[in-house]
């Protein structure tokens, strides 16, 4: 009896930690539907009174968003694809082996993960326009998201294939399977769920990308959400639900996402940072 | 031939094509621009001599003249400020919560995942809701402040410049705590538990057993999540981008915004490229460290 109270009590005071802790999203969601005068009222109320539902459309036809999420998906889809193509060998070969090749390897993957983007762009982007690469701004993007992004993504699924038991692989190549085959038809299969998670992770992020968005992408028609958002956001702004209602539109798929995959994710993503 | 391609599909060829590959992505996309970076930072780089490759080399001007420029000092100082504050707040409090949540009771760990949102956003949206909250009139955390009595007039968060850097430093800390919080939760499960019962009969108390069981126990965690929580702090630009700019007056500027802005805002590639090698070689160094603390995990 005691332990049941204790362990509501437990989770009453977690229910109000996470309260406290998500009330900015909660801010958020709330703003949106306030009217101009509802947002700048003081004492701000917590509960709209007259939600404003129509902002929605009206913010998504006004800011032009179907294009720039249209951007944002085409930047994270090309990014994964490359990623995952490059990645899941190079995941496979590091996990397979180990010798002081395999460590040199993991060793620069990890070097190449802490790189902030915003001091790699400066010579990203003088290069890029020296070859020209900059006639194709998401293309370039893309390619600039995956080298910053490969190295995470090698390193969570270099943890899934660690915990593929290689005697299945070699029972295959007993049966008369190549490498190729018992790779694809074997170890792939066995490694599907590590290697989805880390690309839904890898998707996630290049979805929210900025910086590299941000500078290489001079044409309004190609940018992404992210650089929308910004030029949305003037020094002076006093449209916050407007905003608010933009941030709402962008974010609520991947919160969507990330609470049904929440899991697995989180255990992806701990299993890649301190292994 | 025909040896070389049943390598490739048989053999030892086989893996060597699928991590050449890769490697060499990341040495084209990654490990040139580097190497460029350091060769800018010795160049004249202007809008003219963008586009070609020989640039005059001026030696080592550009790094004189970055240091001696009268806002280098204050926006190094703030850099260490960001990180030092960034860090402190993240680890505390998530440090605070991972043990709260170890107490172990239904639902505690669906609801310690859910924390996780504030990592999965993108930067710039929780960078524009924390603009608003932290707005100077109308802002809703200046409103509870003033209800519970903490301040009496409003602060302009974003506009003063006592408190433009602490604005950038809240939002972050709020982004990065949740990601301390599941590492430390990580850390905490893989400590035996038998030790608390063996501590528990010998009659320490809680304090106690934090301070001689839980804290050493963790130290290797613990230093991998400091040397992280560097490497994602001189990372984060978005929130820089979307609350302040860096102003006003370059009170909450730092470096990693600087580099850019020097760059992209007024043309300066040498000077951009050139902090940028400072901080890059900083950077390495925290990651040297993050690495050798996980090595025998990297290993293993």
């Amino acid at each position: 009896m005691s332990e049941q109270v204790r362990n509501r009590l437990m989770l009453a005071v977690a229910l109000v930690l996470a309260a406290i802790y998500l009330f900015p999203l909660y801010w958020m969601y709330i703003t949106a539907l306030k009217t101009g005068s509802a947002m700048f009222a003081t004492p701000p109320k917590f509960w709209p009174s007259e939600p404003q539902w129509s902002i929605y459309a009206d913010v998504w036809q006004s800011r032009n968003m179907g294009r720039y999420l249209w951007n944002s998906l085409v930047i994270a889809f090309g990014a994964v694809a490359l990623i995952s193509v490059l990645g899941v060998g190079c995941a496979y070969v590091l996990a397979r082996y180990r010798n002081v090749w395999v460590d040199i390897g993991l060793f620069l993957i990890l070097m190449l993960q802490v790189l902030p983007a915003s001091l790699m762009i400066t010579p990203i982007f003088v290069g890029f326009s020296q070859f020209g690469l900059l006639e194709t701004p998401r293309f370039a993007v893309i390619l600039a998201i995956a080298a910053k992004s490969m190295p995470f993504f090698v390193v969570l699924v270099r943890a899934t294939f660690m915990s593929v038991p290689m005697e299945l692989e070699e029972a295959a190549l007993v049966d008369g399977n190549s490498r190729i085959g018992a790779f694809f038809n074997i170890v792939l299969p066995l490694a599907r769920n590590g290697i989805l998670v880390s690309a839904i992770l890898i998707f996630m992020q290049a979805f929210g990308e900025f910086v590299y968005s941000k500078s290489m992408i001079q044409a309004v028609e190609l940018q992404p959400a992210s650089v929308g958002l910004n030029s949305f956001m003037g020094p002076n702004t006093n449209e916050w639900n407007n905003i608010m209602a933009y941030a709402t539109i962008y974010v609520t798929p991947i919160l969507a996402a990330f609470i049904l995959l929440q899991r697995r994710i989180v255990s992806g993503l701990t299993s890649g940072a301190l292994k | 031939m025909k040896r070389i391609l049943s390598s490739v599909t048989d053999g030892k060829g086989f893996d060597v094509g699928l991590v050449v590959l890769p490697l060499a992505f990341l040495f084209v996309m990654s490990g040139l621009p580097l190497v460029y970076n350091v060769v800018m930072s010795f160049q004249e780089v202007d809008m003219f001599s963008l586009g070609s490759f020989a640039r005059p080399f001026v030696g080592f001007r550009n790094y004189v003249d970055l240091f001696s420029q009268p806002e280098t000092r204050p926006i190094l100082f703030n850099t260490a400020l960001f990180v030092v504050a960034s860090i402190a707040g993240q680890f505390a409090i998530g440090f605070g919560l991972a043990l709260f949540f170890w107490t172990n009771f239904p639902g505690a760990s669906w609801l310690r995942g859910l924390f996780l949102v504030s990592w999965v956003m993108p930067g710039l949206v929780v960078g524009a809701i924390w603009n608003w909250i932290l707005s100077g009139d109308f802002g809703v955390l200046n409103f509870l402040l003033r209800e519970t009595g903490v301040i009496d007039g409003n602060i302009f968060w974003r506009s003063d410049p006592n408190y433009s850097l602490w604005a950038v430093i809240i939002a972050n800390i709020w982004l990065g705590t949740s990601f301390n919080m599941i590492l430390l939760s990580v850390g905490l499960s893989g400590i035996p538990k038998d030790l608390y019962e063996a501590a528990e009969l010998d009659g320490a108390n809680a304090p106690q057993r934090f301070w001689t069981i839980t804290l050493p126990m963790m130290r290797s965690t613990i230093g991998a999540i400091i040397a992280l929580g560097l490497i994602f702090t001189l990372q984060q630009f978005d929130l820089f981008a979307a609350i302040t700019s860096g102003g006003p007056n370059n009170t909450s500027n730092v470096t990693q915004y600087w580099a850019w802005d020097l760059s992209f805002r007024q043309y300066d590639f040498a000077k951009g490229a050139t902090i940028s090698v400072i901080m890059i070689v900083f950077v390495m160094f925290a990651s040297v460290v993050y690495v050798r603390s996980t090595r025998h995990e990297v290993r293993g």
